[in-house]
């Protein structure tokens, strides 16, 4: 058996890894370089490829290629780009308004971030590389350089929470000048109800991005780890019975369920990604300059 | 055996937040952002927004061409049916022309036939008098030479004139 792949614990397949070969590299007493960090890359490269491929098939050709040059060529482009119209459109529009153009780069840079890395997740790169590693040469060592979900390690969610918390706050200022700031703080509240009002707001703008992170790694924790134990059904029951019989069912049984689990883990995929950028459009939204909520106060005043 | 994932694994946990870990995601995620802002939204946002243009132009000029095309029918079928009617004011002005023109031929061809007829008439009544009065001459001349030679004798032009219109006056008698 496999070390890698028997860990009689689903949270192992789960938790990240120092890449083959790194393990002696630390810092701050932990590893260096490690599988999660590697598949970020991989994920951020994938993600600019695909994009910028697709960027280059939705751009209007030239004019030699006449009507044609309005069409976009290729599935993934076109995918990409009806991805793309409705995330403007029907979601970021009407929660930004006339800011939609100035976040558009961003959300959909953050949608298909974390769309990438949560796909790449659920291909078992790592497993794959182990087994890979493991036909080819005859070492013990379990070698495997990059794999596993990115997005269930709490350490990537909460480094994109911050990413948004900076950008909300940022536009908060800009939009809303310090004053406007502060005052949303307050919560529109009288203001015999600051001491109460003010704790809650000022907390408020740290659990929502941190609400953000634990989601997306909550979901994404919870899936991996269900399909970790469908999977591993067949080895407890080896291991508990040594019939290969009764292993073989369990494991047939097993592997359905664990097929079925990732169309809703493939669902799953985007919905959290989408969450994730539109929930950040929200609290853009929140904290910006509202005219008719201006007009609204002066006329109560 | 060297096993340095599960080896790690009794000290680790799924909550557990690594700094390194987190510092990479915010730099590689910024990275990504700044080359995607770069090279990949500009372009997409350009080309859906030349796309969104595009249409929007094409329909507006279906449109138009839609109206221009329906005032042209319009138009033609207006002209259509000026035309029609001067048309038809053409074939009724044609038909009474031919009409006016077919009774004064008609008339013209009665009226000369008449013409014809009555100079027919006269001429046949003028060759049948002149006939007449010739076939008296012959005969009273015959009469008269028939007379003289059975009379033997000379009959004067007295003689002759009585004779001959008491020969008229039978012959008419007769008629």
């Amino acid at each position: 058996m496999f070390p890698f792949l028997a860990s009689n614990n689903p949270i192992h397949h789960i938790l990240d890894k120092p890449i083959s070969g790194t393990e002696h590299i630390t810092l701050l007493g932990k590893p260096a370089l490690t599988m999660h960090m590697a598949s970020l890359i991989i994920a951020a490269t994938i993600a600019f490829i695909v994009l910028r491929c697709a960027a280059k098939r939705i751009s209007i050709g030239k004019e030699s290629e006449g009507t044609d040059r309005y069409l976009t060529k290729g599935r993934l482009s076109q995918i990409i780009e009806v991805i793309t119209i409705y995330m403007r459109d029907k979601v970021i529009q009407p929660v930004l308004g006339h800011d939609t153009n100035k976040f558009l780069p961003y959300l959909l840079s953050l949608f298909f971030f974390i769309l990438v890395c949560n796909i790449l997740g659920m291909i078992p790169f790592a497993d794959i590389q182990v087994v890979a590693g493991k036909i080819t040469e005859s070492s013990e060592m379990d070698w495997a350089f990059f794999g596993g979900t990115a997005t269930s390690n709490l350490g990537v969610t909460v480094g994109l929470a911050i990413v948004s918390f900076f950008v909300i706050q940022v536009h908060a200022f800009k939009s809303l000048g310090i004053g406007g700031w502060a005052h949303h703080l307050t919560g529109g509240a009288p203001l015999y109800l600051l001491p109460i009002m003010f704790p809650i707001e000022f907390m408020g703008m740290f659990i929502k991005p941190a609400a953000l992170a634990i989601r997306l790694f909550a979901n994404m924790v919870a899936g991996h780890t269900m399909l970790a134990v469908l999977t591993m059904f067949g080895m407890m029951a080896f291991s508990a019975t040594q019939n290969w019989l009764l292993t073989g069912s369990i494991e047939a049984v097993s592997v359905v369920a664990a097929v079925c689990i990732s169309f809703l883990e493939l669902f799953v995929a985007f919905l959290q990604a989408f969450i994730f950028m539109f929930l950040t459009a929200v609290f853009i939204g929140q904290m910006s300059h509202h005219d008719e909520h201006e007009a609204h106060a002066e006329a109560t005043h | 055996m060297m096993i340095p994932f599960i080896a790690s694994d009794s000290e680790a946990s799924v909550v557990d937040v690594q700094l390194l870990t987190l510092g990479t995601a915010i730099v590689v995620f910024i990275i990504f952002f700044v080359l995607a802002a770069k090279f990949v939204w500009p372009q997409i946002l350009k080309g859906l927004d030349e796309r969104d243009q595009k249409l929007r132009d094409d329909l507006d000029s279906a449109e138009e061409a839609r109206k221009q095309a329906k005032s042209a029918l319009a138009e033609y079928e207006e002209e259509l049916a000026k035309a029609r009617t001067e048309a038809g004011e053409l074939i009724t002005k044609a038909r009474q022309a031919a009409k006016a023109a077919a009774e004064e031929l008609r008339s013209n061809n009665t009226r000369e036939l008449a013409e014809m007829k009555n100079a027919a008439t006269a001429d046949i009544n003028a060759a049948k008098k002149a006939a007449i009065g010739e076939l008296h001459n012959e005969a009273s001349t015959l009469a008269v030479a028939i007379a003289s030679r059975i009379l033997d004798r000379e009959i004067s032009s007295e003689d002759q004139q009585t004779l001959l219109s008491e020969s008229l006056a039978e012959l008419g008698q007769t008629k």
